[in-house]
């Protein structure tokens, strides 16, 4: 940064399987954006390499880095970066534009994933008329428009109330379930993090330790306090009534 | 949504911005397209009168040539007609003032022949003389205040001209005194009295056909004949010199005689005699004698002058081609400029958004082209706006540019140096104390404006490439993090 280095990232290995749903954590500034503008194809390292489906990504010309921005990768971000002058339905639209899809096809799909996301009856209204979770809502259903292979989610509930944040995070578990996409979430929030797979976490740009998330067990349709059968759907568990 | 809608929602979205730019680049878009209407309306001005004007010479050669055994007397305080009844000429026009002030409004004074002081039958008794034929001409006149670079000037409007002739049959049958080419009615015959032929232009003028009565200061003739001229469209009205005379309040007065020789080597010694004939000192009336020498004499002044007249043309047209093309550098410039800054703002102001488009798989091809399109789209309303204001105020803008001076002066008399002309062949006036010069009038055509939205869209993309190609080269991990 300026006139003087400063390594974001120093001997990180990561692997992620496909299917998974991955929280990384650390503090402000220990590399996770970094890390996550890597994998998203938005960066390249200063040394190393980033094999996205068995293709290093970081060797690839811009072109090519496009297209698996496009065809493979979801972004959700912090700030939702929705475009103001676009409706709901119109955004969800946009990475589709690219593609070989037909207009009805693409309003199709983007209809389709508002009411996955509990978005129905919203779609013509621009952003500035969304509440933040309804905004990131959209921005989840955006990230899901192309059909990814991952969904790179920055510090998605960074700016949501506490009802949302659980809300967001259940809605990317739910997909991670149902549709089988992996999830890589950045975020600073541990209450957030436990709720996902795995737990990584990130300092002074190294990745110092790994736990499991409560989602991996939600995966085996148990509750992950007391172990009685749970249904995907349940917000609470029938039996113990903690929040799932 | 494509890309297309995205440029216009994204450029509604700051409307006053839009307008103030579109119509400053409006502003500079009119200059580029009242340039080239100036440059035509000059140039077409020019061509014009540059054709009447060899026209108008044409057929002093062809007057010259076919009446070179006629002699034509006035008072000479008239002065020296170019020309001859029926002829391309409307002489006389300008009376006691010639061209240079001293204009009339309706009839003017001291400017004709007193019959009583210089008569025909005076005349025909000089040896060699075989017909004298009178003749009034009387112009109605009005006067118009002209704005000219040199201040607002009147400017004599001839309406129509009344041609006063004698009806002797031996003159009609024998020499050209009546207007040929009647295409409606009948030609005036001898003796004929209360009686009028018109030329095309003044039965259209008046509104008047074969049959009508038409009311001439409060008295009625009735139409005969209606001929078509064969040059100039001038407004004339054919009658008996009698009743020519009784209406002009001109009884004994004439404003020629026109003299023919039986040789036309007798014209010289005609000439002398006709000038040794006494007239009273107490009356001040000299004689102007015009013979084919003269005539001849003004024909190479004439065409000097032409010549002189058509090389300072030349010489303007290309001075004001230069400004011309000076001007529209200018104005392609500064509208480059202009798009340029906007869209250099622009990108800056949406550098988060553009990471984002490129985050969600947009190509840089896809964000120039975004880039792009806005700023042709600007540049297209500003066309618009353009040749809105062109249409309105081409000429204006021209003049003010210097490719249309305001009305002025023929050029053949050196006043003004300008090229713009004004003629009103409708009205029977001549080259030489013609009436006052129209300035050229700059028309934005269809052809015009069709190129100016083309010029638009193409200066839109030439001032949005560059910054639409920093929007294409932004890394969308900085864009990310910008504020």
């Amino acid at each position: 940064m300026g006139k003087r280095k400063v390594s974001a990232l120093s001997g990180l290995n990561l692997q992620v399987n496909k299917g998974e749903f991955v929280a990384i954590m650390g503090p402000s500034g220990s590399g996770k954006t970094t890390l996550l503008n890597i994998l998203g194809c938005l960066d390249k390292p200063t040394a190393g390499k980033a094999v996205l489906n068995d293709v290093d990504v970081t060797k690839l010309p811009e072109k090519k880095l496009c297209e698996i921005r496009r065809n493979k990768i979801g972004f959700v971000f912090q700030t939702f970066n929705l475009l103001p002058y676009l409706n709901a339905i119109e955004n969800v639209e946009l990475p589709m534009e690219s593609t070989k899809k037909s207009r009805s096809e693409r309003r199709r799909r983007a209809q389709e994933l508002l009411e996955i996301v509990g978005l129905s009856g919203r779609e013509g209204h621009r952003p500035h008329k969304l509440s933040a979770g309804e905004q990131q809502r959209v921005a989840i259903a955006r990230a899901l428009a192309n059909n990814p292979d991952i969904v790179l989610a920055d510090e998605p509930t960074g700016n949501l109330d506490q009802k949302n944040k659980f809300e967001i995070v259940r809605l990317l578990g739910k997909l991670n379930i149902d549709q089988g996409t992996t999830i890589i979430m950045v975020t600073h929030d541990g209450q957030m993090a436990a709720h996902t797979e795995r737990v990584l976490l990130l300092n002074d740009g190294k990745i110092m330790k790994e736990r499991q998330g409560l989602h991996l067990v939600k995966k085996k349709l148990m509750c992950p306090y007391c172990g009685a059968k749970i249904q995907l759907s349940d917000a609470r568990c029938p039996s113990c009534r903690k929040r799932l | 949504m494509g890309v297309f809608t995205r440029a216009v929602r994204n450029i509604s979205r700051r409307k006053m911005r839009a307008l103030l730019v579109i119509i400053a680049l409006g502003f500079s878009m009119a200059v580029m397209i009242s340039v080239p209407a100036g440059i035509v309306a000059n140039q077409e001005s020019s061509q014009n009168m540059a054709s009447f004007l060899k026209g108008t010479l044409n057929n002093l050669e062809q007057e010259i040539n076919t009446t070179a055994d006629q002699i034509v007397v006035r008072n000479s305080s008239t002065p020296a007609s170019t020309g001859f009844p029926g002829g391309g000429f409307a002489g006389g026009q300008y009376r006691g003032g010639g061209f240079a002030g001293g204009f009339f409004n309706g009839r003017a004074e001291g400017s004709y022949i007193n019959e009583k002081i210089v008569n025909a039958s005076v005349i025909s008794q000089i040896p060699g003389v075989v017909a004298v034929v009178p003749e009034l001409e009387h112009s109605e006149v009005t006067l118009e205040n002209i704005t000219t670079r040199f201040g607002t000037r009147p400017f004599p409007e001839i309406e129509y001209t009344i041609w006063g002739v004698s009806l002797n049959s031996s003159l009609i049958d024998n020499y050209s005194i009546l207007p040929t080419n009647v295409t409606v009615g009948r030609n005036l015959h001898e003796n004929d009295t209360g009686v009028v032929v018109l030329s095309q232009n003044s039965s259209e003028y008046f509104g008047a056909g074969v049959g009508d009565t038409l009311s001439i200061s409060g008295q009625n003739f009735k139409v005969v004949g209606i001929y078509q001229p064969s040059s100039n469209q001038t407004r004339d009205i054919y009658m008996n010199i009698s009743d020519a005379q009784t209406l002009t309040n001109m009884t004994g007065e004439v404003s020629q005689f026109t003299v023919y020789a039986q040789n036309s080597s007798d014209v010289d010694a005609i000439a002398t005699a006709i000038s040794d004939i006494p007239v009273s000192s107490s009356v001040a009336q000299t004689l102007s004698i015009t013979d084919v020498n003269t005539l001849e004499n003004n024909l190479s002044n004439a065409t000097s002058l032409y010549n002189d007249a058509l090389a300072a043309a030349q010489s303007t047209t290309s001075q004001e081609q230069n400004t011309a093309i000076q001007d529209i550098a200018i104005a392609v410039v500064a509208t480059s400029l202009i798009v340029l800054f906007v869209m250099l703002y622009t990108v800056r102001e949406r550098t988060k958004e553009i990471g984002t488009l490129k985050a969600i798989g947009f190509s840089n091809w896809n964000v120039m082209s975004q880039f792009m399109l806005e700023g042709m789209l600007l540049s297209l309303g500003a066309g618009v706006v353009g040749i809105a204001i062109g249409s309105i105020g081409a000429s204006s803008l021209a003049g003010v540019l210097g490719l249309i001076p305001a009305a002025s002066r023929n050029s053949l008399f050196g006043s003004s140096g300008s090229t713009a002309f004004r003629y009103s062949p409708g009205a029977g006036s001549g080259v030489f104390g013609s009436a006052a010069a129209h300035a050229a009038t700059a028309v934005i055509t269809p052809q015009l404006m069709l190129i100016a939205l083309g010029g638009a869209i193409l200066l839109g993309a030439l001032g949005s490439l560059y910054p639409a190609w920093r929007a294409s080269r932004t890394r969308p991990a900085e864009a990310m993090k910008y504020e």
